[in-house]
């Protein structure tokens, strides 16, 4: 699915020598920190220096087995990435080295600039600007988190995870919803590309990462944290452009009146009106998202289900109540429930229980599948819902909490439930969705949800969850096929 | 008078709002359906463009220092003769120098009368982030009490054009409702897939408005029309 959307100009060859480094340099770490940035690096396939002039943190860094230098321009090698961790006032003497080391790219965590709104976090970022700007130098951040490659372990947290390879790009404005993203996307099925945490962008702004990740075949959905720019219009041009070649899901900070606020301490981004903000998102095509739980599952919609442009769900629920509050859910996001066609129904009437069920769509079917353990029947469900010419996606609640303590006890039932629904969706044209609410045995149902993620298939925590998610990326493909 | 004379000129005597007259001309230039208006000086001048520009026509004060014309009794509408014109502009003239006697009165405009449709409004604001943003909506008071806008950052694609003109609750007024003609949707996209392009190519506009326009089942006409300059 991924395509390229223009030969890489310079600055994307730069951008990819960073994402892509084979040496790191890290400025700064210490152990009051828990040599964090040290520590996250261990991962990294190639190699990583250290760079530090106190002796009492030299010694613990070199205990981890990290070649230590005075300065950059003391490492011998050619450095592709660093990560400066020093206090401000010894910012600018750093980004100095860096330009005079040539490296690829610095990302700054130091903080302490225009976001404390102070006459000398002011002065000192723009110091720091002049000088990257003058020499071209590839600065990421300052007051950021920086890169994140999983497929190579450049990392910026222990916690998350490296060696095989993400296929979601993440663009962010905050370090914490960059972590976030990566750690607790990659529990529910989203993994990473590459993410990037890139501050108060004074170099380098969100349209140039968006461009960089548009342009990366590893990449086949991105996905962004932004709070404000500086050029709203090469925001959209460039989200139009990479909307155009992968889905683009844009979850905006600070949309509110106190929000908009609280966006100029955190990065010293300036608001934007909502209703001009969502006219830019629309016209670029890209899914609008509220939250981290709600970009994690539009993504994962996205990513995991087929696409689809129709609308009509066939909907498969184990209980009476549940089946009216599954359609309501999918109706209220404009989704539709049609009555199936009549092959479907002669099919259903031969094997349907309608004591305590009914098959007309949705489907109350928990006394016909056993709540979703007669893989036998499941599977025959499953056929005639993939058959049935007027539905166009599925979801089932997997409604696991009655018997709970009964798979707990026999986790086979489970692997055949879970084999079933894996089958199915690596067999079926259409989009399938499992909806796992929480539940009182609340491990059993984590086990359940993970089995499924595991296997590839976009498991959900409500109805309403599910639904939002599953009509984001039938609008976004509906959009797409529109413009195309 | 091109746009660039047109600016100078209202520069050089300290404005930065162009007359209705001035605004309808640039556009008109545009190739925007405007109903075009002529500034007339004297009574004989407005009864002489009334002619040219055909029966019945409207009257409304030409002043730098009049906001909301019909609250001073600068307007004056249906007029559809020669004498009746001639006499109407006597009585703008009079009206708003009573309410407003310090207000500087540059003339008249005659514009032919616009026979009633839907109204819409088509606005143009600029962002400090996004720059120029256009805005549609439907006229009148429901405008104003619902908000019910939408937007969409300049330079528009047809399809922002199409999807802006449906985005607002009060479509189905434009679609016809109780009896009354669909409006013309596509007039009303072109009309403003071309204000963006205007715009687009005029950075040094700040502010327009064309409003109301009239949607008709055939075509759409800006009817008034303001432009502010940097």
């Amino acid at each position: 699915m991924t395509q390229t959307t223009a030969p890489p100009t310079d600055l994307q060859k730069r951008l990819d020598r960073a994402f892509n480094p084979r040496t790191v340099a890290v400025v700064g770490d210490k152990r009051a920190m828990g040599y964090l940035w040290l520590n996250a690096m261990k991962t990294f396939t190639g190699k990583v220096f250290s760079v530090q002039v106190d002796p009492s943190e030299i010694e613990g860094i070199e205990a981890m087995g990290v070649s230590n230098y005075p300065s950059l321009g003391d490492i011998p090698d050619e450095i592709d990435y660093v990560v400066c961790a020093v206090p401000r006032p010894v910012a600018a003497k750093i980004v100095a080295s860096c330009i005079e080391k040539r490296v690829g790219a610095v990302a700054l965590f130091t903080s302490g600039f225009a976001e404390t709104e102070t006459e000398e976090g002011i002065a000192a970022q723009d110091q720091i600007t002049q000088m990257a700007r003058d020499a071209g130098l590839l600065l990421i951040g300052p007051n950021c988190m920086g890169l994140y490659n999983r497929r190579l372990g450049v990392r910026h947290s222990t916690d998350q995870a490296a060696g095989d390879a993400g296929n979601v790009g993440f663009i962010s404005q905050s370090g914490t919803h960059a972590i976030n993203f990566s750690l607790v996307g990659a529990v529910q099925g989203v993994k990473c590309s590459k993410t990037v945490s890139f501050g108060n962008a004074v170099i380098l702004d969100a349209p140039d990462y968006i461009e960089y990740l548009a342009n990366d075949a590893e990449t086949e959905v991105i996905a962004m944290y932004i709070e404000g720019v500086k050029d709203g219009r090469r925001l959209l041009r460039v989200l139009r452009k990479a909307a155009r070649c992968k889905p683009v899901v844009v979850w905006k900070g600070g949309a509110t009146a106190g929000g908009s606020r609280a966006i100029y301490s955190h990065t010293a981004s300036l608001a934007t009106a909502p209703a001009i903000w969502d006219a830019a998102m629309r016209q670029a095509g890209v899914v609008q998202t509220e939250s981290l739980d709600e970009t994690i599952d539009a993504v994962k919609a996205l990513v995991h289900c087929k696409p689809t442009t129709g609308r009509r769900m066939g909907l498969i629920a184990m209980t009476g109540g549940q089946s009216v509050v599954i359609t309501d859910a999918f109706e209220r996001e404009g989704l539709e429930v049609p009555l199936l066609t009549d092959g479907s129904y002669a099919k259903l009437a031969e094997f349907f229980n309608i004591i305590g069920g009914s098959y007309r769509n949705p489907l109350d079917a928990g006394g016909t599948i056993g709540m979703g353990f007669a893989p036998g029947n499941l599977q025959k469900l499953l056929d005639i819902l993939e058959a049935d010419e007027n539905v166009d996606a599925v979801a089932m609640e997997v409604g696991a909490s009655f018997i709970a303590r009964r798979l707990r006890e026999n986790p086979a039932i489970l692997d055949m439930m879970v084999d079933t629904l894996a089958k199915h969706c690596d067999r079926s044209g259409k989009p399938f969705i499992a909806i796992a609410h929480p539940g009182h045995v609340e491990d059993v149902m984590a086990d359940i949800r993970s089995r499924l993620i595991e296997r590839g298939i976009a498991v959900f925590a409500s109805f309403q969850a599910g639904a939002r998610a599953l009509r984001r990326a039938v609008d976004y493909r509906s959009d797409r096929h529109l413009t195309a | 008078m091109t746009l660039e004379s047109v600016i100078a000129d209202a520069r050089s005597q300290g404005r930065t709002i162009l007359t209705e007259v001035e605004s309808k001309q640039i556009l008109h230039d545009a190739g925007i359906p405007v109903a075009l208006a002529d500034l007339a000086g004297s009574a004989k001048d407005a009864a002489a463009a009334a002619e040219k520009l055909g029966f019945p026509v409207v009257l409304k004060v030409v002043s730098p220092d009049v906001t909301h014309k019909s609250d001073v009794g600068g307007v004056k509408l249906g007029l559809a003769s020669p004498a009746e014109v001639a006499s109407a502009y006597d009585e703008v003239v009079a009206a708003v120098k009573k309410a407003q006697p310090q207000a500087r009165i540059d003339g008249v405009a005659v514009q032919k009368m616009a026979s009633q449709g839907t109204e819409v409004i088509i606005g143009m604001s600029k962002d400090p982030q996004f720059g120029p943003v256009l805005m549609f909506g439907l006229g009148g008071i429901l405008v104003e009490v619902l908000n019910d806008v939408a937007f969409r950052i300049v330079p528009l694609e047809p399809r922002d054009a199409r999807q802006m003109v449906r985005e607002i609750k009060g479509f189905p007024v434009l679609e016809g409702v109780r009896g009354q003609p669909p409006a013309d949707l596509e007039a009303l996209e072109k009309l403003i897939l071309q204000v963006s392009e205007f715009v687009e190519a005029h950075p040094e506009i700040e502010e327009l408005d064309l409003n109301p326009v009239f949607a008709y089942p055939d075509g759409a006409l800006a009817v008034d029309a303001r432009i502010v300059v940097a």
